[in-house]
């Protein structure tokens, strides 16, 4: 058996796998307003996330995506509280004062009665919204960041650089900027003014710019902008492509939406464009050449999470197509269903948690946590 | 004693020239784009997107979203960017990344937007669009922020220093005047756009929210009270505070990036002249 396929080997898993469990766990939150199915798959993000976390900067992202969600359920349940009607429910459950408003505002009602129906609408339609963060978060903290830019295709190649040059240079920054700060205060300088704002981000933008020249000539000496043997015809295909893609997108998109006729014809053009357009970037990618050091691999853990993350969202679709009336709550007051077919299938979703490889202990962990450019020429 | 004299206001070379091709694809890209802003105010009543299946559309607009803006930064970047280009971009982007991981974030404060529209302003307008979308992009990675709202951003921040970048050629006081108020506008314009796509997702209520089917007119209403209630209060300190920033770090900025410009040497342009024939080969 190959090293990569082992279940248990401490590696770190592609970020692609990740991105892919977590959109398939977000795609069957799409599906259902149902608060039983959502809580249950924020539990699995959550648990998985703790599982398999990383040391790495942005694992707490996370945490920050999950409350962001409650701040949204939280802004969603009192502006519903403020501006609902009593034609919402008749379970009052307080009554709040009412502010008059001016006519132009037509109709909208501020305070006034509060209904039980109403603040749980508000909670299960925020709650599917906060479900679909969470499984964005998760994927945000497991998956790397830097991994995930050697993956993008060879026609962003120059954009694609620019990116890990960002990622490689703001640490950087911040070190600057507090060490300008601390000369500053050495001087006697005070550092709490306007003038201080600009004593401190005009050397830091000066250092960046000189430092941005420097990594150029690096970058030309290592042979950067070595183009690669695109002939001319695979150009003409890929503007071939570009285009024919573009153009049947805006024609799917028109077609999507007006409604006078060619509405069954809007989704397949469109998707025939995002192809199209797929296509001309996988052909245009031909015309840089490069090699990749240490190259991810997509082996069987892979196979299993993004496997896992698509039968729940499977299994989601499929009982939204036999039995759609579970995936909802019949009225809020009512107690919500419990499909078992979707229950399991998101309970799959768990795998990861065992399946995808022990995240590798790192000896230097606060060494590598300093801005690493030479890498960036690389 | 020599005297330093000014050199004479020309115009930099754009470092991502938007030829016609790419000037079509932007344009083409960016009216998709605006339509995933605005589909609630096109989309006629009667079709799907606007009945059975008007819950799905900002999520099918959210997926198609990341393949446009990778189709049109592609574009614009195949012009060939050496290696000058690509690194001035990484650190702006890095620049702008560092701010929106440090600023506060809150009442809408944005320093980001700074280095974006100084960035697209000096120079050029494809330029501009890169840096815009790519400032975001790395920001989000720095933060661990991606989401769905993230191509929304990267088309929004992107348009920001497209047009910073076509903003009239003048210099001097007039052009940080011209900068700082367009600064305004892209900060509240900015804000009015990112609301609009999470206009639908928000159902605060019957009376604010985007109800499908509705007329054009009155759907139009209530995004007006939707925005006046909810995020007027953050669009407009960003662009003023942008506008402020503008003012206070703007000639410094430009000076220094227009320095960069000079020192990075991207107008001149390298001349190969064959080796003399070799008479052992």
């Amino acid at each position: 058996m190959r090293a990569a396929a082992s279940l248990t080997l401490p590696r770190a898993l592609h970020p692609g796998a990740w991105w892919l469990w977590a959109l398939g766990l977000a795609a069957a939150a799409s599906r259902t307003t149902n608060p039983v199915l959502l809580v249950l798959i924020i539990a699995v993000t959550g648990f998985v996330v703790t599982a398999r976390r990383t040391d790495d900067p942005w694992a707490g992202a996370f945490s920050a995506f999950l409350k962001l969600s409650l701040v949204l359920i939280a802004i969603r349940v009192v502006l519903q509280a403020l501006l609902s009607r009593s034609s919402q429910g008749v379970t009052v459950l307080f009554t709040l004062p009412e502010v008059p408003l001016p006519s132009w505002l037509a109709g909208v009602k501020l305070g006034g009665a509060v209904t039980a129906e109403a603040v749980l609408t508000a909670t299960y339609a925020g709650l599917q919204l906060a479900t679909i963060l969470c499984c964005v978060g998760a994927a945000n903290a497991l998956a790397s960041a830097r991994r995930l830019l050697a993956t993008v295709p060879g026609a962003l190649y120059e954009a694609g650089v620019a990116c890990v040059v960002a990622l490689s240079f703001a640490p950087q920054l911040v070190t600057d900027a507090r060490r300008i700060r601390q000369a500053h205060r050495l001087r006697g300088h005070s550092p709490r003014r306007l003038a201080g704002l600009r004593r401190t981000a005009m050397p830091v933008l000066e250092g960046a710019l000189d430092r941005s020249i420097e990594l150029a000539a690096a970058m030309d000496a290592r042979g950067y902008g070595r183009t690669g043997n695109a002939s001319p015809s695979s150009r003409r295909i890929t503007t071939a492509l570009v285009a024919g893609g573009l153009l049947s997108m805006c024609v799917g998109g028109y077609g999507l939406l007006d409604g006078s006729g060619a509405q069954l014809r809007g989704l397949p053009t469109l998707l025939l464009g995002t192809v199209l357009a797929g296509g001309g970037l996988a052909v245009g990618g031909r015309r840089t050449q490069r090699t990749r050091y240490r190259p991810d691999p997509w082996a069987l853990p892979e196979w299993l999470v993004a496997g896992s993350g698509l039968s729940a969202a499977v299994a989601l679709f499929a009982t939204a197509a036999t039995t759609p009336a579970v995936l909802t709550v019949p009225s809020p007051l009512a107690l919500p269903a419990v499909p078992v077919a979707a229950v399991l299938g998101i309970l799959v979703g768990l795998l990861p948690a065992v399946v995808a490889p022990p995240v590798p202990h790192r000896v230097g962990a606060v060494a590598s946590r300093q801005p690493r450019t030479a890498q960036v020429s690389a | 004693m020599t005297t330093l004299r000014e050199t004479p206001p020309q115009r930099l070379r754009p470092l991502v020239p938007v030829r016609a091709r790419a000037a079509l694809t932007l344009a083409a890209c960016s009216l998709m784009g605006l339509v995933a802003f605005g589909w609630p105010f096109f989309v006629t009543p009667g079709p799907a997107l606007d009945t059975s299946h008007a819950a799905d559309a900002p999520w099918l607009f959210a997926l198609l979203l990341p393949l446009l803006a990778a189709v049109v930064v592609a574009e614009l970047t195949s012009g060939g960017m050496d290696a000058k280009a690509v690194a001035l971009l990484g650190v702006l982007a890095a620049v702008g990344a560092a701010l929106r991981a440090l600023g506060p974030g809150t009442a809408g404060i944005e320093p980001t937007f700074l280095v974006i529209v100084l960035g697209g302003r000096v120079f050029g307008r494809g330029f501009g669009f890169v840096l815009g979308a790519v400032t975001i992009f790395a920001g989000a990675l720095v933060t661990g922020g991606v989401g769905p709202w993230l191509p929304f951003q990267m088309f929004a921040a992107g348009w920001v220093g497209f047009f910073a970048g076509a903003l009239p050629q003048v210099r001097g006081r007039t052009e940080v005047w011209t900068v700082a108020v367009y600064g305004l506008v892209a900060g509240v314009a900015y804000g009015a756009l990112m609301n609009l796509w999470f206009w639908p997702f928000a159902a605060y209520g019957p009376e604010v929210s985007y109800a499908p089917g509705d007329s054009l007119a009155a759907n139009a209403h209530r995004y007006g009270v939707f925005y006046l209630t909810t995020s007027l209060g953050y669009d407009v300190p960003r662009g003023v505070f942008t506008m402020l920033l503008v003012l206070l770090l703007g000639p410094a900025v430009l000076a220094a990036l227009r320095r960069a410009a000079r020192r990075a040497a991207f107008d001149a342009t390298p001349t190969f002249v064959p080796p003399p024939e070799q008479p052992w080969r």
